[in-house]
């Protein structure tokens, strides 16, 4: 941290440095003085004068001009110097700085190789010095006035008597001055001609000279004085001293002498002058201009009782200095010479001191000729102090002349002088430390008011280490001062001032760098070197660059809601509505599809399994059966249908694939408790491994159906007289699940009963036949395979029932499909299966009984009607079979139709059950009728008598059964009660089956034909159901399956033939 | 003599130490004086001593007559250490103020300060 403090103390220098120089600027005026006295003297003295006494008259230029004055004037005193003097001090100010500046330099140095107690030694030397001129001025005068107005002048030069008392002899000075100045400027060149310095050094040599005349005036004055007396002790401390430090010895020597000689009335005049001194001090602080002359005069006073003291001391002095004189002659000639001329008038002094000092200087070099250059310094040094110590270096030149002296200082003396150096010491350290202080506050105040002399006592001490008692005691005096002022300033501005703490300034924060950072800093780049970064802009040929990067936007969602799965931003709106209607027809689509797949799929499994299965047995059974190109046997050895005969077998029209056999109820007990049940088992013929559904009533069931369209429902017609219907859309839960060995199977009561519901409109006797009543356009559609169930539900379930009982009784009844089953079970439809959505209504009834006329009825039994049949292409035709071997057509609303009745070709009534009518799928306005005596008669729909009859075509066995084939318009198969199944084609022989089978071991007791004429797969076959209740699928032979050409105009030919 | 004494408590505005002004000065010399130097443990105390120096003529000099300065010159070396500097002040904050210059380059960092404190 460098801190401004160092300006304090420079600015403390700095006006210390003033002080300095003013104190300094004294002795080096006088120096230049000489020098100038001897350039200039011709053409400045007029202007000096004037100029002097200007100046005096100014306030603080006098003010300082008397200090500079009390010094002078002690050595004007002896010298007579001229009060020009102080004009040139002003001319040469500037030089005089410079000079001071290199001089403290050296000052400096010399300093060091001083101790404190030489220091005050000449202190107190010069003291002693200045009195003794005082008093050799006293002695000479003899005049007690003009001695006080000496002093006077001395202490304040203001008194203007005694500048005319000086002025009066300025002739006589600049003459002596200028003597003495010519000679040593010679030697001073001697000496310093190639110096840098040599002007100051001149400048130096003259005050050297001056000091040295004074000096040697002293000594002499004290020589003779105390020369006997205080040798002694003189010399003794004196030796001590040397041990130290010989180098200076001589000086030393001769300073003690000198103080063991006057150290008393040093200290008396030293506390005096001390006090003057800071009265002036004070005075002159305060700008008291006024008051000083008053003070002085007490001062005077004061000094004067001083000088009148020590002026009896010195003449006593002086006599001794007589004496001693004699004795030193011999020592030193040149003293001697000097002693001589001492006593002479001060005027007489003045003019004599140039030779003295020229010779003096001449023994210095002598005696000293390496002390020269290190005296010069002191010379200078001792300048600045000239004050003071003016005579000081003078003397310690002449210290090795006086070496004898020495001895002659007294034990006692020297005690007291060390008494007084230990005083002195204290002093010094008193003021010494409070000098640090004064500097500083000195700074701050107005360094111009400070009273020059004691800026230059002070700074003078400061300086050089050198401590004067009355300079420390002024020291003080001045920092008290000072410490007051600063005081009271600082007591009144802390009123006006506030301070406060600021805010912390954070200069710097700096975050240590991590280890990383600083590791890669220093390392990172030691071994690698950076390769080409590049980014798209500046395709520099590098092959680091990047493509443009495609993007577009999509989205997923699951589970889809709303909008879909998925989507793309970009496309429009619509194109998403569209895409997602598309979606959405496609997830129904595809439902549907996967719904008939997966059957296809299962069909085409289990056809496939079959068909290895049963691969052996059809070979033997192709041999039993001369139609048969191959047979499979449903599985019907399931537990609940053992023991059961079928009493129907039953295909649907439209799904031919689908076929129902009913399982009438067993009086064989078995493991499942539907033993009195009828079972009705729904079978996909290419699925022949199981039954697809399972339906189940109470009572037999006599005749069967399935609904128009998809073989989604099931009606029966029981022996009780009820109507029943299953639904098999109903999801097996609804329905009664028995778990049978391995299997779980599904027992499906009847969604719909009439049973006891409808007693008034329904049957009063068994059912003997239930037949849908084909609409126009489902007969017109009849080859289309609705496979689709949105076709289904499109073309809905609206259609109609009819039920036949042996009494005759036709009801019609609407299958009503309700939009929402009830699992509560409906209030109000009571025959509805709670869930169930499909039920009857009934629609109309008809008698149809009554229309046989009592001729027959009395002949015969009562008319039991058997069968019902509705022509295909019009629904307004029903055909009812009855037990008189007649076939009766009706209609249910409009005109009756004819022929009435179909009859056999001979009239009459026989009594001979009408068993089967089928009309024929190619040829829809013919049909077969099979009889109970086992005749077969072909009718034409508008003919009561019959294109062709074959009685005994069966051998008189009835006919159970009797069916067209399916792809065939000429064949037809008809089942006997004997078990013989007769296959006729009347293309072959329109006389006699063309195949006739006699199945004996297991008798057939229900057949059903099935095919299909489609494009790609023309199939056909017989389902024979056996007593034992196996059902046998028996695929007819390609003879009996294609078509060929001229069966339907045979067909023609034979009604030609007959009508 | 004892006259009511009269004291200048604020400076005038244009004599008023202004931050951005010393800041510059400071700025100037520490760029000029410091750029490429590298950390040299021997020289720099020397270097921190000429550069507080300097930069007290020259703030001296930018017409703060009555303004006793405080400079604070800190030069270290950068190895990647965390250094924190903060400094903080008794003062009438109306009158006296402080800039600040923070230099670095590679291998050193350098905080000036300078305070100056108004001299009533």
């Amino acid at each position: 941290m460098h801190s401004d403090k160092e300006e304090e103390p420079t600015d403390v220098r700095r006006r210390g440095g003033e002080s300095i120089e003013r104190r300094y600027r004294d002795p080096e005026k006088e120096a230049r003085r000489e020098r100038e006295k001897l350039r200039e003297r011709e053409r400045r003295d007029a202007d000096k004068q004037d100029r002097y006494t200007e100046r005096k008259k100014e306030g603080s230029q006098d003010r300082r001009g008397d200090k500079e004055k009390d010094r002078r004037d002690e050595r004007d005193r002896e010298k007579k110097r001229e009060r020009d003097r102080l004009v040139d001090e002003s001319k040469y100010g500037d030089d005089d700085r410079e000079n001071r500046d290199r001089r403290r330099d050296r000052e400096e140095k010399h300093e060091r190789e001083r101790d404190k107690e030489r220091h005050r030694d000449r202190e107190d030397r010069d003291r002693e010095r200045r009195r003794e001129e005082r008093d050799r001025e006293h002695r000479s005068e003899r005049e007690r006035r003009r001695h006080e107005v000496i002093e006077e002048g001395r202490e304040e030069k203001v008194e203007k008597y005694y500048r005319e008392k000086r002025d009066r002899h300025p002739e006589r000075e600049r003459h002596k001055n200028s003597r003495g100045d010519e000679r040593n400027d010679k030697e001073i060149q001697e000496r310093h001609g190639d110096r840098k310095h040599s002007e100051q050094r001149e400048e130096r040599e003259y005050k050297e000279e001056h000091r040295k005349s004074k000096e040697e005036r002293e000594r002499r004055h004290k020589e003779r004085g105390h020369h006997d007396e205080k040798r002694k002790n003189g010399s003794e401390s004196r030796e001590r001293r040397d041990s130290k430090e010989p180098g200076e010895e001589v000086r030393r020597h001769r300073g003690d002498r000198e103080r063991a000689d006057k150290e008393r009335r040093h200290r008396e005049e030293d506390e005096g002058e001390r006090k003057h001194k800071e009265r002036r001090h004070r005075e002159e602080d305060e700008g008291e201009r006024k008051h000083k002359e008053r003070r002085h005069r007490e001062e005077d006073e004061g000094e004067r009782k001083h000088k009148e003291r020590r002026h009896r001391e010195e003449e006593k002095d002086a006599e001794k200095k007589h004496r001693d004189q004699r004795h030193k002659e011999e020592e030193d000639i040149v003293r001697n010479h000097q002693d001589r001329t001492h006593p002479k008038k001060s005027s007489s002094d003045k003019s004599q001191r140039p030779e003295r000092t020229t010779v003096e200087t001449e023994v210095v070099n002598e005696h000293l000729p390496d002390q020269e250059y290190e005296d010069d310094f002191e010379d200078y040094e001792e300048d600045f102090e000239e004050m003071d110590e003016s005579a000081n270096e003078g003397e310690d030149e002449k210290e090795p002349e006086a070496g004898e002296e020495r001895e002659e200082l007294t034990p006692q003396r020297r005690k007291e002088i060390e008494a007084i150096q230990r005083a002195m010491d204290e002093e010094n350290e008193r003021v010494g430390t409070a000098q640090s202080r004064e500097s500083v506050g000195r700074e701050e105040e107005d360094g111009l008011k400070w009273s020059k002399a004691s800026e230059k006592n002070q700074s003078r001490a400061s300086q050089r280490g050198k401590f004067i008692d009355f300079v420390a005691a002024k020291k003080r005096e001045v920092s008290k001062k000072v410490a007051t002022k600063q005081q009271k300033r600082s007591t009144e501005l802390l009123r006006l001032i506030d301070l406060d703490f600021s805010m912390t300034f954070s200069h710097l924060d700096l975050l240590p760098v991590n280890e990383y950072d600083m590791y890669i800093r220093s390392f990172g780049t030691a071994n690698t070197k950076q390769a080409y970064v590049q980014w798209n802009e500046d395709n520099a040929d590098r092959d680091i660059q990047t493509e443009e990067i495609e993007t577009c936007e999509t989205w997923t969602q699951h589970p889809p809601e709303h909008n879909g799965a998925c989507g793309d931003a970009n496309l429009p709106q619509e194109a998403r509505n569209k895409t997602m209607s598309e979606l959405n027809f496609d997830s129904q689509r595809l439902t549907s599809f996967l719904r008939s797949a997966s059957q296809v799929m299962v069909v085409l499994l289990e056809e496939d399994q079959a068909e290895r299965k049963s691969l052996r047995k059809l070979e033997t059974q192709t041999d039993a059966l001369s139609f048969s190109d191959g047979s499979l046997q449903l599985n019907t050895k399931l537990s609940f249908l053992y023991g059961r005969q079928v009493s129907l077998v039953h295909f649907s029209r439209v799904q031919r694939h689908t076929m129902m056999s009913v399982h009438m109820a067993t009086t064989e007990p078995s493991a499942v408790r539907l033993d009195s049940c009828t079972m009705i088992c729904i079978w996909n013929i290419w699925e022949p491994s199981r039954p697809q559904k399972i339906l189940v009533y109470e009572s037999e069931v006599q005749c069967c159906c399935f609904s128009p369209g998809k073989a989604t429902l099931v009606f029966a017609g029981t022996s009780v007289g009820s109507v029943v219907l299953w639904d098999l859309r109903e999801p097996a839960s609804d329905h009664h699940r028995l778990k049978i060995g391995e299997d779980e199977w599904t027992f499906r009561q009847p969604t719909f009963s009439t049973d006891a519901v409808m007693a008034g409109s329904g049957h009063l006797s068994s059912v003997t036949s239930v037949e849908v009543v084909p609409s126009a356009v489902a007969g017109g559609l009849r080859a289309e395979v609705p496979l689709l169930a949105s076709e289904e539900e499109s073309s809905g379930l609206s259609f109609q029932l009819a039920s036949l009982d042996e009494s005759g009784v036709l009801n019609f009844w609407v299958v009503v499909e309700l939009p929402k089953g009830n699992e509560a079970g409906s209030p109000t439809d009571l025959g509805l299966r709670p869930g169930g959505k499909v039920k009857l209504l009934h629609s109309s009834s008809l008698l149809t009984a009554e229309r046989v006329s009592p001729r027959d009825a009395v002949k015969t039994r009562p008319l039991q009607t058997l069968i019902l049949r509705f022509l295909p292409t019009d629904s307004n035709h029903f055909f009812i079979g009855t037990n008189m071997g007649l076939v009766n057509h009706g209609t249910s609303h409009g005109l009756k139709a004819p022929p009435k009745c179909y009859s056999f070709q001979e009239v009459g009534v026989r009594p001979v059950d009408v068993n089967s009518i089928h009309f024929s799928p190619f040829r829809q306005h013919l049909f077969l009728v099979g009889c109970g005596n086992g005749s077969i008669r072909l009718h034409a729909f508008s003919h009561e008598q019959p294109v062709a009859e074959w009685r005994d075509a069966t051998g008189g066995e009835a006919v159970v059964s009797l069916q067209w084939a399916q792809t065939r318009p000429t064949v037809f198969c008809v089942l006997d009660a004997a078990s013989n199944l007769h296959i006729w084609d009347l293309l072959k022989n329109d006389t006699q089956p063309v195949a006739t089978e006699r199945m004996n071991a297991d008798r057939v007791t229900a057949m059903a034909v099935f095919g299909d004429s489609g494009q790609q797969n023309t199939y056909s076959g017989i389902a024979l159901a056996h007593e034992s209740g196996k059902i046998e699928m028996q695929y007819f032979k390609r003879n009996f399956t294609a078509s060929c050409s001229g069966e339907e105009e045979k067909l023609e030919s034979m009604m030609t033939e007959a009508f | 003599m004892e006259q009511t004494d009269t004291y200048l408590i604020r400076p005038n505005h244009q004599h008023k130490f202004k931050p951005a002004i010393v800041k510059e000065c400071v700025r100037e010399i520490v760029r000029e004086r410091l750029s490429g130097v590298q950390f040299d443990p021997d020289n720099v105390s020397q270097l921190t001593c000429s550069l507080a120096d300097c930069v007290k003529d020259k703030v001296k000099n930018a017409g703060l007559d009555k303004y006793k300065l405080i400079v604070q010159v800190v030069i270290g070396e950068q190895r990647g250490q965390g250094v924190k500097i903060s400094s903080r002040c008794s003062w009438d904050a109306d009158t006296d103020n402080y800039a600040e210059e923070v230099y670095m380059n590679d291998s050193l960092f350098c905080v000036v300060a300078v305070f100056g404190s108004y001299y009533y």
